[in-house]
């Protein structure tokens, strides 16, 4: 029994992280109808960002979220309009194509830059894990899920609370019927992005004191991001948060229980079974 | 005589490297013929069906494990192990496609992925076949003598040729396709499935038939791969990135193209082997850069355009000729 609840506590503290992720690829999937490729290599900037932050300034990885965190915005908003808007008209497979191509050059760029060694990040506080109810939760896991929850729930109330998150999901809804009512689609595409980008670049942030940091790392994250995503239902946000609790879990218990060998392919074993039964999704609110 | 020409041309610059015989050289145009290959095996699916498959790398470990497999374990010679390999990947992609092609578009790209990533695992962890991690090595081949003449397996020149018949095979098969009433088929399914299927066209079985063709000739790479390099494992032949070069390759050349994949696959594969040898990592970022450039810049591939270019300038000429004469 307490297996089973350490197990699923990590896998829940993991699939946050999973989530944060997942709800970035699922809004600008909503909004443009791109499944951004590229995305995995944002948290591995968002990672590296981090790493760089404590190496060269003694930055603490956490504190630096303030820096990067608007700093990814603003590249997300320039490669938006610099890069992805031109091509949009092309077709979903054009673009698709086109953010592996970009995710290609981001991840052998900063392979030129940093070489491709495993680098780790240490905290003074790290080393003692947390142990509430006798169970053992690592401390910058902890602490990571705390403020994705926190930037979950601001993004949460941003979206169903102001103008600006109204009009992205109307526009993710319905973009034709969005226009119609007076929504400023290219600003909302612009900003949607942007946001996207920021919390993978966040999500990386506050992962990278929990994993091994190699600029290909993106490959790995991405193809789980779509697990997370198609679980949930592409365009979903709630579906993404869903998605990404269950791909947590399940990878967790099936670690436990199955194989740790194995793990990563239950994921994909459900992820095909969802794609040909619910492409919509399990909730059944994505398209 | 004119038509004779580019054929001319053709065999003079394919027996050009032999000629020289620099090894580096030679072991880029082997790099160039072994993904003109690769890229065909894409192209098929990819370029003329318009199913954009992430998953070729599963396709083209099961030719490359399947060689070694029968090679190591049971003797079968590899040169007919490469075929079998060609045959197996052809049947495990029957169930692939029966599996990924009730979906669509970027859905089907997903899922392809995902098939991909399961075939990595499996090799990773079916130790007993596959030897986990560890992967498999050839320590050394067979003597023969076709036609009374030994085969030299430590010279660049023979794997040379292998990858220059294969290429030459899969180009073959391609224009074959282009002109076949399969073909046409796989364009309707392209341009719209759903009026494809309108007009009677099995549209499940066009797409399989052709899947399988096109696994047959990912899975003569994997062979091809295993037999020049001698060592496989996981990560060498099942990983993500060789699927997304396959389709690189056949998107900078010109999908749905005869040529494409050789012109992609020699602009590729050139600057990328190039910048391999400066330096030790990032020689990929060639690929990603040019991607995005033909993408937006020439959407129908370097042998599109300049096909479209040539075709322009024919036309123009033959309009001088009308007029003049």
């Amino acid at each position: 029994m307490e297996t089973f609840a350490q197990a699923v506590v990590s896998g829940v503290l993991t699939g946050t992280l999973y989530a944060m992720i997942g709800i970035g690829l699922t809004i600008v999937f909503g909004v443009m109808r791109i499944i951004n490729i590229a995305h995995g290599e944002m948290v591995m900037l968002g990672m590296f960002g981090a790493y760089w932050g404590q190496t060269l300034w003694k930055l603490d990885p956490f504190l630096s979220l303030l820096l990067w965190t608007p700093l990814m915005f603003l590249a997300g908003v320039l490669v938006y309009r610099l890069l992805v808007r031109p091509i949009l008209g092309g077709g979903e497979l054009n673009t698709l194509l086109y953010t592996a191509g970009l995710s290609l050059l981001v991840a052998n760029v900063a392979l030129l830059l940093w070489s491709g060694d495993y680098r780790t990040i240490s905290l003074s506080y790290g080393a003692t894990p947390l142990r509430p109810l006798g169970l053992s939760v690592a401390a910058p896991l902890a602490i990571a899920f705390a403020v994705a929850l926190g930037l979950t729930g601001a993004l949460w109330a941003f979206l169903a609370r102001t103008n600006l998150g109204r009009a992205i999901r109307a526009t993710s809804q319905n973009a034709e019927a969005a226009v119609l009512m007076g929504v400023d689609v290219e600003r909302v595409a612009l900003v949607t992005f942007g946001l996207g980008t920021a919390l993978a670049g966040a999500a990386g942030v506050l992962l990278a004191p929990s994993l091994y940091l190699y600029p290909t790392v993106g490959e790995l994250l991405i193809v789980k991001c779509f697990v997370v995503v198609v679980l949930g239902g592409l365009g979903s946000v709630p579906g993404a948060i869903a998605g990404g609790l269950l791909l947590g879990v399940v990878e967790s218990l099936g670690a436990v229980y199955v194989s740790a060998a194995y793990k990563d392919g239950i994921g994909f074993a459900l992820f095909l079974a969802v794609l040909l039964y619910r492409p919509s999704g399990l909730f059944g609110v994505g398209r | 005589m004119r038509r004779a020409l580019p054929w001319v041309v053709g065999v003079a610059a394919a027996l050009a490297p032999l000629a020289l015989g620099d090894p580096f050289l030679l072991h880029v145009c082997i790099l160039v013929l072994m993904w003109t290959l690769l890229g065909a095996a894409w192209n098929v699916l990819g370029g003329f069906a318009g199913q954009v498959s992430f998953g070729h790398a599963a396709l083209f470990g099961v030719g490359a494990y399947a060689t070694m497999i029968l090679y190591l374990k049971l003797g079968v010679a590899p040169w007919w192990g490469i075929l079998l390999g060609g045959a197996l990947a052809a049947a495990a992609s029957l169930p692939v496609g029966l599996v990924c092609f009730r979906l669509r578009g970027p859905y089907f790209s997903l899922a392809t992925l995902a098939v991909a990533e399961l075939f990595r695992l499996l090799a990773l962890n079916w130790e007993s076949l596959t030897n986990g991690p560890v992967g498999f090595l050839i320590t050394a081949l067979p003597q023969i003598a076709p036609f009374g003449h030994p085969v030299d397996w430590e010279s660049k020149a023979t794997f040379y040729v292998m990858a220059a018949l294969l290429a030459a095979g899969a180009l073959a098969a391609t224009a074959w396709l282009k002109r076949s009433r399969l073909g046409a088929y796989l364009v309707a399914v392209r341009e719209d499935e759903d009026a494809a299927e309108a007009v009677g066209i099995d549209t499940v079985r066009a797409k399989s038939v052709t899947l399988a063709l096109s696994a047959f000739l990912a899975g003569l790479g994997g062979g091809f791969y295993a037999l020049y390099f001698r060592y496989i494992d996981p990560d060498a032949v099942l990983q993500i990135g060789l699927s997304i070069e396959m389709v690189f390759i056949a998107v900078v050349g010109g999908l749905g193209t005869v040529g494409g994949p050789l012109v992609g696959a020699l602009f590729l594969t050139v600057l990328g082997e190039t910048m391999r040898h400066r330096l030790q990592v990032g020689h990929l970022v060639v690929y990603g850069a040019f991607m995005m450039l033909v993408i937006r810049f020439m959407p129908e591939g370097l042998w599109g355009r300049a096909h479209r270019l040539f075709v322009a300038v024919q036309a123009r000429r033959s309009k001088h000729a009308a007029l003049g004469g």
